[in-house]
C-alpha cells in the first residue's frame, strides 16, 4: 500500500530550469554567506552614496583645538591629528574606494575583453603577438605594475584609475580568450556549427554566456583587490594627491606615527577597506558557485 | 622534458626584451624633458649636460635601446640622483632583508597553509572546513598594511612581546656583512643578537605571508578533495592499504602538485608585497626603496627595479614550471 | 557452505538531495570457483551492491542500513575495519570499470604493485618486485622487468586493465569482483581480457561476480545470472535458462534491446521505454511497475518476492543447478518471452490506482513523468 510518506517510484520532474541567470539568482539566495557579502556592499555603497547626507562634518575641514580625540558620541570615530572628524571621512573615503575601484575595473574589463576577444576569435599571429604583450605586463607582479604606472602618469584619481586598471586587464583578457579558444572546440559548439547554424549566433548565444560567467565572477573578485590596491597606492603616498580628498589609504599613512596614541585613526579606515574588501570576495565566490551550471543543486 | 624546459626558457626572453624596451621607453617618456624629468629638483644646466651625455638622449632611439641593453647586460643599471651611487651596489645591500622578509612570509604562508589545508580537507563542510574557510577569507580581504598596524599595535604596543620596526635593534651592534639581518647575527654568535634577529622577522612575514597563507591552504584544501575523490584512491583502498599509506602515497602525492604551482606563483605576490610590509615595518629593503625612489622622482632606480623585479618574477616561474614538469610523471615521460 | 552469501542488504546514500534507497534487500550466494553475472542499467544498484561487500561505499555517505554479508561463514558488515583491511586484496580483490583513472599516475606500477604484496604479505622488496614480473608475465604483458618502471599513462587501455588484473590476482584472492572491466575497452581488446580472465580464474578457480550493462559479455562468461532493476534482484537463474527461458518482463524487454544476427530483416527492435525511477523515494511495489507491459494492479501497490519460477520448488541457490527464481506478479510466459510483448486477450497493462496517483500528487511527484502507457495491442 502507498504510505503517507512515500510514494512509487516515479522519475520526478527536476524543477524547471528557468535559465542561466534565473537559476543563478535562485541558488545565490539561498548562499549564505553569500548574503552577508552583499550586505557588506551595500554598507559600503550606502555610505559611500550617501556621504554628504549622513556625515555631519565636512571631512576636510578640522577643528585643531579638538584634534585626536578618541571616540565619543559627538565624532563616533574620533578626530584626527588636524581635528577632523574620523566618521566624515571615513564615508567620503568610501566615495573614492568605490569610484576609483569600479572604475579601475571597468578599464581593466574593457581593454582586457577587448584584447582577449581579438586573441581568441582570430587566433594564429594576432593570439601570439597579443598574449606576448600581455606577458610582459604580467610579469611585473601584482601592485608593483599599478606603482611603476603611477610613477610614470603621475599623482592624480585617473592616473590612479588607469593604472589600477591596466594592472587588470591581462588577467581579464587571459580568461576570455582562455573561454573562447576552449569553447571553439567544445564539442556544443562544433554540433551548432554542424547544424548550420551562423557564426554570429554562435558567438552570441552559445559561446558568450559561457565565457561571461567567469568574466563576472572574477570582475566581483577583482573590485575587492582594486579597493585594496587603491588604498595600497594612497598608503604609499601614490595617492590622489589632493590633502583635501579624504582616501582611506592615505588616512592610514597620515595616522602611522599615532599607532599607540590614536590606534583608532588606524583601525577605523582599515575595517572600512576590510569590510568592503570581504563583501565583494563573498559575493564573487557565491556568484561563482551559482553560476557553474554543472552543480545539481 | 629537455625540450620543455627550453622552450619555456626561450618563451621567457622575448618577454624580458619586452620589458626592458617598455621599461626604456618609461624613462624616455616621462612628461617633458627626459633630462629634467630625471634630474628632478637636481637639474642644473651643467647636469643636464652630463645626463644627456651619459644616456647619450641626443641619439636616435634604437642606438639609446642598445646602449641601454649593452649596459644591462654589463650589470650597469644606472645610478641614483639621489645619492650617485650605482644602482646594482645598491641593490645588493638592500636585497638580503627583502629575500629573509620573502623566506619568513613563505615559511610561514606553507607552514602553516599546508596542514591547515590537509585539516579542512579531512573534514568538508565541517566546523574546522568552516574555520579555515572564514581564516582564508580574511587573508585576502585584509591589506597587508592594515595586518601590520594592527599586529604591530597588538603585540609590539599592547603587549610588548614582539619589536615593532626594523630588522634588528640598532643598540645591539651588529655589524652589517652579508645585510642578512639574521646571518650577521649568527656571525657575531651572540644570543641575544641572534633572538632579536629571529624576533624582528616575525611579526612582517606574518604581515606579508598572510595572503599566500591564505591562497595555499585554499588550494591545498581543494586539491586533497578532488583526489579524494579519485578512482585510484578507492583502487587504493581496495587492495587493503592502511588509511595512512593512502594518504600518504596516493592522496597527497597527487594533491601536491597544483599546491606546488601555486606556492611558485606566489612568490611574485610577496615580491609586490614587500613593498608594502617593508614600508609598514620600515626595513630597509629593495620594496621600500622603490616607494622612496618614486616620491624622489628617482626614476633611473625605478626603471631599473623595476626590470630586477620582473627578472626575477620569471625566472622564479619558469624554475616552477620547470618543478612541476619534473614532478608530475605525465609531463616528464610524456 | 556458499563462499559469500549476501542476505537482504540494504544500501542507503544521504546527499543533499535526500535519501538515496540504491540497494533494497539483495540475496544471493556464490559458491567457490563460480562466475555470477550481475547485470543492469546504469544505477541499478549493481556495483554499490559490491562496494558494499568490501564496505568500500563513499563515506560519509554511503551507509549499509540493512542485512549482512558472509563471506566465509563471517558477517563482514560487522567485522572491525582491520580485519577487513586485511581481507580486501588478500581474499576479496576488485577491479574496475577504467583502468586510466583506477591507477595512481604518479607511481610506477611497479611501486603500485609492490605495495598490494607488502601489504599483506611479509616479503621484501625484491621478492615482490619478482613476483610483480611474474603476474605481469601471466597477463601476457611483454618485456615486464622494463615495463614495471613505467607510469600508467604510458600503457595502453587494454594493457591497463592487464596490469589491474594481475594486481587484483597477486595474492590470489578467493573471489574477484570486476566492475564492468571491459566497457572502457575496444570491441576487440575486450575479447582478449575476458579471455584473459576467464583463464586465470579457471585455473585458480577463483569465484568472480562480473558486473556489467552488457549482457553478450555475461552469455560467454558467467554460470548464472542475476539481473537488477532499481536496487532488487528480480530474476535470477543459471545463464543457458535466463537466455533460452526468460521470464520477467524487464529481462525479456532487455533480450528484446540487443540486436540479433538471426533476427529477421523486418523485426523490429523493441526497446524499453521510459526511464530508471528516481532511487530518491523509497520503493513501494514494483519499480519497474511503470514501464512494464505486463503490469497488473497489484505491482503498483506490492513489490513481489523473489520466488521459484516453478512453485513450491525446494532452492538451490549456487550451481549448475540453481533455480529460476523471479520476482514478478504477472511474468511473460514462453511464447510471450519469444515475441517481447503480452499477447493475452484483452489484457490491458493496468494503470496507476488511485491510491498511488494521491500519494505521488501528495508528494509532488507528476504522477504521468515517467509512465509509459500501453494500448491495447500490448504496445504504446
Amino acid at each position: 500500500m502507498a504510505d503517507q510518506t512515500t510514494a512509487v517510484i516515479v522519475r520526478s520532474t527536476p524543477r524547471a530550469s528557468r535559465g542561466l541567470w534565473r537559476d543563478a539568482l535562485r541558488r545565490l539566495r539561498r548562499n549564505g554567506p553569500a548574503i552577508f557579502g552583499l550586505i557588506c556592499i551595500a554598507i559600503f555603497i550606502l555610505g559611500a552614496v550617501l556621504a554628504p547626507v549622513i556625515a555631519q562634518y565636512d571631512p576636510t575641514i578640522g577643528n585643531l583645538a579638538s584634534g585626536k580625540q578618541g571616540p565619543s558620541l559627538a565624532h563616533p570615530m574620533g578626530t584626527d591629528l588636524l581635528g577632523r572628524d574620523e566618521f566624515s571621512r571615513v564615508l567620503y573615503g568610501a566615495r573614492i574606494s568605490l569610484t576609483v575601484g569600479v572604475v579601475a575595473v571597468l578599464v581593466g574589463l574593457a581593454f582586457g575583453t577587448v584584447i582577449g576577444a581579438i586573441a581568441g576569435g582570430a587566433g594564429g599571429k594576432v593570439d601570439a603577438l597579443l598574449m606576448r604583450i600581455t606577458d610582459v605586463l604580467l610579469a611585473v607582479p601584482g601592485i608593483l605594475l599599478a606603482i611603476g604606472i603611477v610613477a610614470w602618469l603621475g599623482h592624480g584619481q585617473i592616473q590612479i584609475m588607469l593604472a589600477v586598471g591596466i594592472s587588470y586587464a591581462p588577467i581579464f583578457a587571459r580568461l576570455l580568450r582562455g573561454s573562447l579558444l576552449a569553447l571553439r572546440e567544445a564539442e556544443f559548439v562544433v554540433a551548432a556549427r554542424s547544424i548550420g547554424t551562423p557564426g554570429h549566433r554562435i558567438l552570441v548565444r552559445h559561446m558568450l554566456p559561457n565565457a561571461l560567467t567567469p568574466l563576472i565572477v572574477q570582475a566581483t573578485l577583482a573590485l575587492a583587490t582594486a579597493i585594496i590596491d587603491v588604498a595600497g597606492l594612497g598608503f604609499l603616498g601614490l595617492g590622489p594627491g589632493d590633502p583635501r580628498i579624504a582616501e582611506w589609504g592615505e588616512m592610514l599613512t597620515d595616522s602611522a606615527r599615532f599607532l599607540q596614541s590614536a590606534p583608532y585613526l588606524i583601525f577605523f579606515p582599515g575595517a572600512a577597506i576590510v569590510i568592503s574588501a570581504v563583501g565583494f570576495n563573498l559575493l564573487g565566490d557565491g556568484l561563482r558557485e551559482s553560476l557553474d551550471p554543472r552543480l545539481k543543486r | 622534458m629537455l625540450r620543455y624546459i627550453l622552450r619555456r626558457v626561450l618563451g621567457a626572453i622575448p618577454v624580458l626584451f619586452g620589458l626592458s624596451v617598455a621599461l626604456f621607453l618609461f624613462l624616455r617618456l616621462l612628461p617633458g624633458d627626459p633630462a629634467e624629468a630625471i634630474l628632478g629638483q637636481h637639474a642644473t644646466p651643467e647636469l643636464i649636460k652630463q645626463i644627456r651625455e651619459t644616456l647619450g638622449l641626443d641619439q636616435p632611439l634604437y642606438v639609446q635601446y642598445l646602449d641601454y641593453l649593452g649596459r644591462l647586460l654589463h650589470g650597469d643599471f644606472g645610478a641614483s640622483i639621489i645619492d650617485g651611487r650605482p644602482v646594482a651596489d645598491s641593490f645588493l645591500v638592500r636585497f638580503p632583508a627583502t629575500i629573509e622578509l620573502t623566506i619568513g612570509a613563505l615559511i610561514f604562508a606553507v607552514g602553516l597553509g599546508i596542514p591547515l589545508g590537509r585539516l579542512a580537507a579531512r573534514h568538508p563542510n565541517g566546523w574546522i572546513d568552516g574555520m579555515v574557510t572564514v581564516l582564508s577569507l580574511f587573508g585576502i580581504s585584509i591589506p597587508i598594511f592594515v595586518l601590520g598596524y594592527t599586529l604591530v599595535f597588538v603585540f609590539a604596543v599592547q603587549l610588548h612581546w614582539l619589536p615593532a620596526l626594523g630588522q634588528i635593534d640598532p643598540r645591539l651592534g651588529v655589524t652589517p656583512v652579508t645585510h642578512f639581518a639574521i646571518i650577521d647575527a649568527l656571525l657575531t654568535g651572540r644570543v641575544p643578537a641572534i633572538v632579536d634577529s629571529f624576533a624582528h622577522l616575525i611579526l612582517p612575514s606574518i604581515a606579508l605571508g598572510s595572503i599566500p597563507l591564505a591562497i595555499v591552504t585554499r588550494i591545498t584544501r581543494a586539491s586533497v578533495i578532488e583526489v579524494s575523490n579519485e578512482d585510484y584512491v578507492r583502487t587504493a583502498r581496495a587492495k587493503g592499504l592502511t588509511e595512512r599509506r593512502v594518504n600518504d602515497r596516493h592522496i597527497m602525492r597527487n594533491a601536491w602538485l597544483p599546491v606546488t604551482t601555486v606556492i611558485g606563483l606566489q612568490v611574485g605576490g610577496l615580491l609586490a608585497g614587500a613593498v608594502l610590509t617593508e614600508t609598514v615595518f620600515t626595513w630597509n629593503g629593495v620594496g621600500s626603496w622603490v616607494v622612496t625612489a618614486i616620491q624622489n622622482h628617482d626614476y633611473i632606480v625605478v626603471q631599473s627595479l623595476i626590470l630586477i623585479f620582473a627578472t626575477i618574477f620569471l625566472t622564479v616561474n619558469l624554475l616552477v614550471d620547470i618543478g612541476y614538469a619534473f614532478l608530475n610523471p605525465r609531463i616528464r615521460y610524456g | 557452505m556458499a563462499l559469500l552469501s549476501v542476505s537482504d542488504l540494504i544500501v542507503r546514500f544521504r546527499t543533499h538531495d535526500g535519501l538515496i534507497h540504491a540497494v533494497n534487500g539483495v540475496s544471493f550466494d556464490l559458491d567457490e570457483g563460480e562466475t555470477l553475472g550481475l547485470v543492469g542499467e546504469s544505477g541499478c544498484g549493481k556495483s554499490v551492491t559490491n562496494l558494499a561487500v568490501l564496505r568500500l561505499l563513499p563515506q560519509p555517505a554511503g551507509r549499509i542500513e540493512g542485512g549482512a554479508v558472509y563471506f566465509e561463514g563471517a558477517d563482514l558488515t560487522q567485522v572491525s575495519e582491520s580485519s577487513m583491511r586485511e581481507l580486501r586484496g588478500r581474499d576479496i580483490a576488485m577491479i574496475f570499470q577504467d583502468p586510466m583513472t583506477s591507477l595512481n599516475p604518479v607511481l610506477t606500477i611497479e611501486e603500485q604493485m609492490v605495495e598490494t604484496i607488502r601489504a599483506h604479505r611479509e616479503v621484501s622488496k625484491a621478492a615482490a618486485r619478482t613476483r610483480a614480473i611474474e603476474l605481469l608475465e601471466m597477463v601476457g604483458i611483454p618485456k615486464p622487468e622494463t615495463r614495471l618502471r613505467a607510469f600508467p599513462h604510458q600503457f595502453s587501455g587494454g594493457m591497463r586493465q592487464r596490469v589491474m588484473i594481475a594486481m587484483a590476482l597477486a595474492l590470489e584472492p578467493k573471489l574477484l569482483i570486476a566492475d564492468e572491466p571491459t566497457t572502457a575497452l575496444d570491441v576487440t581488446i575486450q575479447a582478449q581480457v575476458l579471455d584473459l580472465l576467464r583463464k586465470l580464474t579457471a585455473e585458480r578457480s577463483t569465484s568472480v561476480i562480473l558486473i556489467t550493462h552488457d549482457l553478450g559479455v555475461v552469455a560467454g562468461m558467467t554460470q548464472r545470472i542475476n539481473v537488477m532493476y532499481a536496487g532488487f534482484i528480480v530474476e535470477t537463474a543459471t545463464t543457458p535458462d535466463l537466455f533460452a527461458r526468460p521470464r520477467h518482463p524487464y529481462t525479456v524487454g532487455l533480450l528484446h534491446s540487443i540486436p540479433r544476427l538471426d533476427a529477421g530483416d523486418d523485426e523490429p527492435l523493441i526497446p524499453i521505454e521510459g526511464v530508471p525511477p528516481d532511487l530518491r523515494r523509497a520503493p513501494v511495489g514494483c519499480p519497474f511497475a511503470p514501464r512494464c507491459a505486463w503490469r497488473i494492479e497489484r505491482c503498483w501497490t506490492e513489490m513481489p518476492p523473489l520466488e521459484p519460477l516453478i512453485a513450491g520448488e525446494r532452492v538451490t541457490t549456487t550451481g549448475p543447478a540453481a533455480t529460476h527464481q523471479l520476482a514478478c506478479w504477472n511474468y511473460a510466459t514462453a511464447v510471450e518471452a519469444s515475441t517481447g510483448q503480452p499477447l493475452r486477450d484483452g489484457f490491458v497493462a493496468a494503470p496507476p490506482p488511485a491510491t498511488v496517483i494521491e500519494a505521488l500528487a501528495a508528494a509532488g511527484v507528476d504522477p504521468g513523468a515517467g509512465l509509459v502507457e500501453f494500448g491495447q495491442e500490448g504496445r504504446s
